[in-house]
């Protein structure tokens, strides 16, 4: 081989020298330096990465329309029919709550009823007497949402001919789902983008092979982990105080609690999501991988926290597992400090809950996280 | 009495999910030197590596550096394994600030660097954009921004082109005179012909350790001496795309 020595090597003494060491910084600047290379690079990746981006803000974004606008938890316009007879009281009787949609014309048998509710032509079938009043009620039972909201729709019609109930219903007077779901929103996005971004930044990096360069830099397993979650905790904060105020500015929520609260509550929240993520990253070994990881932890956590359904519907086998999320604990907080104003004097069970599952989770994470290949 | 050792393993052993990566391998790289491992896919010379540098941790044996003594060790991996989506100049910012250096000093040093590895004029572009050999000698100067006394390199000219080869030699060269010993992993034979040192590892195992001097004889080729000690193995690349 001819070309080892080339005309640049001459030159090469004073770039080289292996002897002749660089001036570094000092223990702490260093540890704040690599700290913020890492949160800096980490911000220009993702401003970058245009498609997680836009999942990781438009997400949220989409979820906040369908819950707000599209998801109602009160069933309206239950298809009726009265069966046999007509009846202007049950007719308006059924009309008056807004619940039902009568159809003007009466179904002359109830065989014919039954044959409509099996093509779901209908939902609910009013068999009314020759008297007028109503004998007995067909419910479609496939849909068991609809049929329990009907059912209790037409339990209290039942009940009209008793002595004037007065009902006042607190905090949320008009029962909107908005006000409901929300709240609760906030929490279940918080988690997505703390999760799935954090388990995807810390994977990719393992994908792409530049785990192993960090690995040979000085670099500490904390300076590491907390330059990796930085961005995304501010990612996901930034994101939930637009949920927020958009909740607010479109949906009417109320926000009867203190939003600096909120903010410190949402904390703790965010570090157990974060931890979560990192969690995830320990097992998956490529983005896939951690995208279905992460939606394998995510969705148990969305339908058993209370978000959507209330705990007291959960069997009491699986509640426990309730229990071990932090959304169940994060959900009331939100609710309660929309809704009914409360603070940390009502909330501090709660939120104590949250402290200690993020210092778990935030061990476990340092403990599983690898600064070595094997 | 030679030059002190800088990388040393004992009976270094090491196996992944019950295969054998390393088999009671036993070395000594003196300071200052150029040792090439040669070795077909496989034979364990990404393993070595990686347990010199500490990345694994070997099921028996011992080895140094190892982790303790990563600070000294600058690698560059198999394949680019830089921030591709970071423009040249932010993977240097980036590299050298994780190793701690001063900031006046990563701003002459990395333009000394890029200068001298002809990548000044693309520090602006993003890594992921250059070619192949343009990746190599930016991993190769993100690997010794630090100055570290040993420099690992696995197959660092495995799919680049003959100029870009030859010119990422010249980078090699001038690190090796200048004292740093360097450990290169390599699949091609005449590469590791450039090397003082030189060791053969075959399915794990050191088949082959020793100077070309003491290992070749008159009228030979390091190539043929390699293919005897293998006694009927899989031959190895017999020279590169130069």
């Amino acid at each position: 081989m001819s070309d080892r020595a080339g005309p640049e090597s001459t030159r090469g003494d004073e770039l080289w020298r292996a002897t002749n060491p660089v001036p570094r910084v000092g223990r702490v600047e260093g540890s704040a330096r690599r700290l913020g290379a890492i949160t800096r690079k980490e911000f220009i990746q993702l401003l970058r990465d245009r498609r997680t981006l836009a999942l990781m803000v438009g997400m949220p974004l989409v979820l906040l329309l369908i819950f707000g606008y599209g998801v109602r938890l009160s069933v309206s316009h239950i298809s009726a029919e009265l069966v046999q007879h007509d009846s202007p009281v049950a007719r308006a009787a059924l009309a008056s709550q807004g619940h039902f949609d009568v159809a003007s014309t009466v179904v002359p048998t109830v065989r014919a009823a039954r044959q409509n509710l099996l093509d779901g032509r209908t939902s609910v079938a009013v068999v009314v007497g020759v008297t007028g009043q109503p004998q007995r009620v067909l419910i479609d039972g496939s849909d068991a949402f609809v049929a329990q909201n009907a059912l209790e729709y037409l339990r209290s019609l039942s009940g009209s001919g008793a002595a004037p109930l007065t009902v006042d219903v607190l905090y949320n007077p008009t029962l909107r789902s908005a006000d409901f779901m929300v709240p609760a929103e906030v929490g279940m996005i918080m988690l997505w983008v703390g999760t799935v971004a954090t388990a995807i930044g810390v994977v990719r990096e393992r994908e792409q092979g530049t785990l192993e360069q960090l690995m040979m830099t000085p670099i500490r397993k904390w300076e590491l982990m907390v330059g990796k979650i930085l961005p995304y905790s501010v990612l996901t904060l930034l994101i939930a105080v637009v949920i927020t105020g958009l909740g607010l500015a479109l949906f009417d929520v109320p926000m009867r609690g203190s939003p600096v609260e909120l903010f410190a509550f949402a904390i703790p929240y965010l570090v157990a999501a974060l931890s979560i993520g990192l969690l995830v990253s320990t097992v998956a070994q490529n983005q896939r991988q951690a995208m279905q990881t992460a939606t394998f932890i995510l969705l148990p956590q969305v339908l058993l926290s209370g978000a959507l359904f209330p705990l007291s519907a959960i069997p009491w086998a699986i509640r426990w597992v309730s229990q071990l999320l932090p959304l169940t604990y994060f959900t009331p907080i939100t609710r309660e400090l929309f809704l009914k104003g409360l603070g940390l004097s009502q909330l501090w069970p709660q939120v104590g809950v949250l402290c200690a599952m993020a210092l778990v989770f935030t061990s476990l994470a340092a403990l599983l996280f690898k600064t070595r290949l094997d | 009495m030679g030059a002190p050792l800088e990388i040393e393993t004992r009976g270094l052993t090491k196996s992944f999910s019950g295969r054998l990566a390393l088999d009671d391998v036993t070395l000594g790289v003196a300071r200052g030197e150029l040792c090439g491992v040669v070795g077909a896919d496989g034979a364990g010379k990404t393993t070595l590596l990686r347990c010199v540098a500490g990345l694994y941790r070997p099921d028996r044996g011992e080895v140094v550096p190892g982790r303790r003594g990563r600070a000294r060790v600058g690698v560059s991996p198999q394949g680019f394994h830089l921030y591709a989506d970071l423009t040249v100049d932010e993977n240097l910012t980036f590299f050298g600030a994780v190793h701690g250096l001063d900031r006046a000093a990563l701003g002459e040093r990395g333009q000394e660097l890029l200068r001298f590895a002809s990548l000044e004029e693309h520090r602006g572009r993003l890594a992921g954009d250059l070619s192949g050999g343009m990746q190599q000698k930016l991993t190769l100067v993100c690997s010794v921004l630090h100055r570290p006394p040993i420099l690992l390199l696995d197959e660092p000219t495995t799919g680049v082109d003959p100029v870009s080869r030859r010119e990422f030699w010249h980078l090699l060269d001038a690190l090796h005179r200048d004292g740093t010993t360097i450990l290169l992993a390599s699949a091609y034979v005449d590469e590791v012909e450039r090397c003082d040192h030189v060791l053969f590892l075959h399915e794990g195992r050191l088949l082959v350790d020793g100077t070309l001097d003491e290992l070749v004889p008159e009228g030979a080729t390091l190539e043929v001496v390699l293919r005897q000690r293998m006694s009927g193995a899989e031959p190895i690349a017999s020279g590169g795309p130069a």
